[in-house]
């Protein structure tokens, strides 16, 4: 009997078994990538960044719903919207989490990752991301214990230890300022490890690392919200508060607003005059393999788009629209970081004197490039599904879910005597 | 009254004080002698004549056996790069030991560095395999090694013997003006750029001559005679680099 009700089909163990195939698929093609090198890539060295680097930096453009939800939250004083910080902190974790996996493949000697904790070359922002990813994940650690708490066999098993990790949140606004401080250093950052590239007229310019870091706000921001209500509509296991999820979607389509607009000037701006490499790319974008990207996925649904539907407040209240726009942003982000990526390198720079561009190269990711990534997006889905069913990430009715476990039941207990 | 006196206590004290800061004075040097591009003492240099260049390629087999590189890296190509008259104009490409070298400044782990002699030197065992240098380097003159360099190397011994380690999969290789070759000169008291000994590859394999090697901060120095003596230019000198190769374009009547 029991064995016929473990076999029996849910939705949920159908999930995990799906994730399941995704990592351990992955898991093959990564131990490829150990076994014979990044030559099983299709990277070469005229395009040595391909998409693990999207991934990676998309990763963390959907953690930066992190930092900013924690400084509403703990520095601008806004407590309400404390659960949603908590979601999104959980889901910063997880980021971060993606990013460092997706670059212990991209880098050829991982074994080596720690070197640049050691190694300091204080000139290159590549440093400055490393050292600033270390220390806010440890930030996140610190913020999330909290979170850990709320694991159910840790409580009976561990109490005293449970009820430790949850006094963890009284160092809360003291993170928050850290959270921003590193944020707001390596967010930027990762723009302008391509900005400070002379050699790439295309990438050289100051305003890419400010697109990097408002965008990322806006996608970080717009999937708390849409993980928060595609959780609410399947399991009983989250609960939420419309009117904050709600306000926040319009706070992503005002940033949207400001995000066009710099867009608008930043591309605007590039084509004043020819230059070499810098015209050739902005033609990849507008006109070549790049364009749908731009026009299409970037532009028109990962910003027109999902603006307006969260500017109005009528789109906004339909679930349907609300949650599409929100993808949408999540998947223009992405579509920016691919496309801010390959645009650079897929022109060949010339050193031949009196020939500027030598000409257009290309890219398609492998096989095993798009199965590891696969797998590292499916680990992020997988334990964001986990925290949602065992440490209630998704839950926005106890007020100060930092609270120790047995203040948290009183809280529920309290409206129980009243309504009788 | 108490007597003042200078006890071992404040002896070791002000010793150790002063050992720190010493050692800390060290480490600043250390930082900028690496970071910051060198100026001082003997700086190497490689002339490139176009008018000489023949396009033969032993320049790039002579590199890829002295310095052991796998037969898919060049770190040494010759590009065609147009005509003058009725002859093909060649461009060799080693790599440019910039006095600014945009790679030097991007890597993470200070794995590129500057040789007090101006060589731009990799670190192979620190080196990550981020390939940032890669993307930086407006010359494309590095190489990753996306796969392992088994067995023999095709261009050894026709070409040379390999004088250096092979490198590991997954870092980033490049040109080093076979610094194997002068450092080991120099301590047998040979003139790096006269002495073939003591003198990269590529110039001694040169068979019409069109490499000139030597110390730019020399007078007499072959290289600094040849650029006295023509007119030279240096690839993309617009983004500042510096770049220590210098090329003396190809001219119809010296072809």
């Amino acid at each position: 009997m029991k064995t016929r009700k473990m076999l029996r089909f849910s939705p949920w163990l159908a999930w995990v078994f799906f994730l399941g195939i995704l990592i351990i698929a992955g898991a093959i093609a990564a131990f490829f990538v150990y076994w014979k090198g990044l030559s099983v890539t299709n990277l070469t060295d005229l395009v040595p960044w391909g998409l693990w680097i999207t991934i990676d930096l998309t990763s963390i453009a959907i953690s930066a719903g992190a930092f900013s939800l924690c400084a509403i939250v703990y520095l601008l004083g806004l407590k309400r919207f404390q659960p949603v910080a908590r979601t999104a902190t959980f889901i910063g974790l997880l980021g971060y989490t993606m990013a460092i996996l997706t670059l212990l493949l991209d880098i050829g000697r991982p074994d080596r990752f720690w070197h640049s904790l050691v190694f300091w070359n204080v000139h290159s922002l590549l440093w400055e991301v490393t050292m600033c990813v270390t220390l806010y994940l440890g930030v996140l650690l610190l913020e999330t214990l909290p979170i850990f708490a709320n694991f159910e066999w840790l409580r009976s098993r561990w109490p005293k230890l449970a009820a430790r990790m949850s006094q963890a949140h009284h160092l809360a606004p003291f993170l928050a300022v850290a959270g921003l401080a590193l944020s707001m250093l390596h967010q930027s950052s990762l723009g302008a490890l391509y900005g400070v590239l002379k050699a790439r007229p295309l990438w050289y310019r100051p305003d890419i690392s400010l697109l990097f870091i408002i965008s990322a706000v806006a996608c970080g921001m717009a999937i708390t919200v849409l993980a928060s209500m595609v959780s609410a509509r399947l399991t009983g296991r989250a609960n939420v508060d419309d009117s904050l999820l709600d306000r926040i979607s319009q706070i992503v389509g005002w940033i949207l607003v400001f995000y066009l607009y710099f867009r608008f000037w930043d591309s605007l701006a590039m084509t004043y005059t020819y230059e070499p490499g810098r015209t050739e790319g902005l033609r990849l974008l507008t006109r070549g393999a790049l364009s749908f990207n731009f026009w299409i996925v970037d532009i028109l649904l990962g910003i027109i788009f999902p603006m307006v539907i969260l500017v109005n407040k009528q789109t906004r209240s339909m679930p349907f629209w609300r949650m599409l726009a929100l993808l949408l942003v999540v998947s223009g982000v992405a579509a920016f970081r691919w496309d801010t990526n390959l645009s650079g390198l897929l022109i060949v720079m010339s050193y031949v004197p009196g020939t500027p561009t030598m000409g257009y190269t290309t890219y398609r990711p492998s096989l095993i490039e798009i199965l590891s990534g696969a797998a590292i997006v499916s680990f992020g889905l997988l334990a964001f599904s986990l925290g949602v069913r065992y440490l209630r990430v998704v839950d926005h009715q106890v007020l100060d879910h930092a609270e120790t476990g047995t203040q948290a039941q009183t809280l529920k207990e309290i409206p129980t005597p009243s309504a009788d | 009254m108490k007597k003042t006196n200078f006890n071992r206590r404040d002896f070791l004290k002000i010793t150790a004080v002063g050992a720190t800061a010493l050692a800390g004075l060290q480490v600043i040097r250390r930082v900028q002698a690496s970071g910051s591009a060198p100026s001082g003492g003997r700086q190497w240099a490689l002339a490139i004549d176009q008018s000489k260049c023949t396009g033969c390629g032993y320049c790039v087999m002579a590199c890829k056996a002295h310095n052991d590189v796998a037969p898919d890296i060049t770190w040494n190509p010759v590009l065609e790069v147009g005509k003058t008259g009725d002859k093909t104009v060649y461009l060799p490409r080693p790599c440019m030991q910039c006095a600014n070298a945009p790679c030097v400044d991007v890597c993470p782990v200070k794995a590129s560095i500057y040789r007090p002699d101006g060589i731009v030197m990799i670190d192979y065992d620190r080196c990550i395999g981020c390939r940032y240098c890669e993307v930086a380097c407006p010359y494309g003159a590095r190489s990753f090694t996306w796969k392992k360099f088994t067995g023999p190397n095709p261009a050894v011994p026709q070409w040379g013997e390999s004088e250096v380690e092979r490198r590991p999969r997954g870092v980033v290789e490049k040109c080093t003006f076979c610094y194997q070759r002068i450092d080991r000169g120099m301590e047998l008291g040979l003139t790096p750029g006269v002495d073939q000994d003591a003198t990269p590859a590529c110039v001694n394999v040169c068979p019409t001559g069109a490499r000139i090697f030597g110390d730019i901060h020399d007078p007499e120095s072959p290289v600094s005679q040849y650029l006295r003596a023509h007119s030279s230019y240096r690839l993309r000198e617009d983004l500042g680099t510096a770049p220590r190769v210098y090329f003396i374009a190809a001219d119809v009547k010296d072809m």
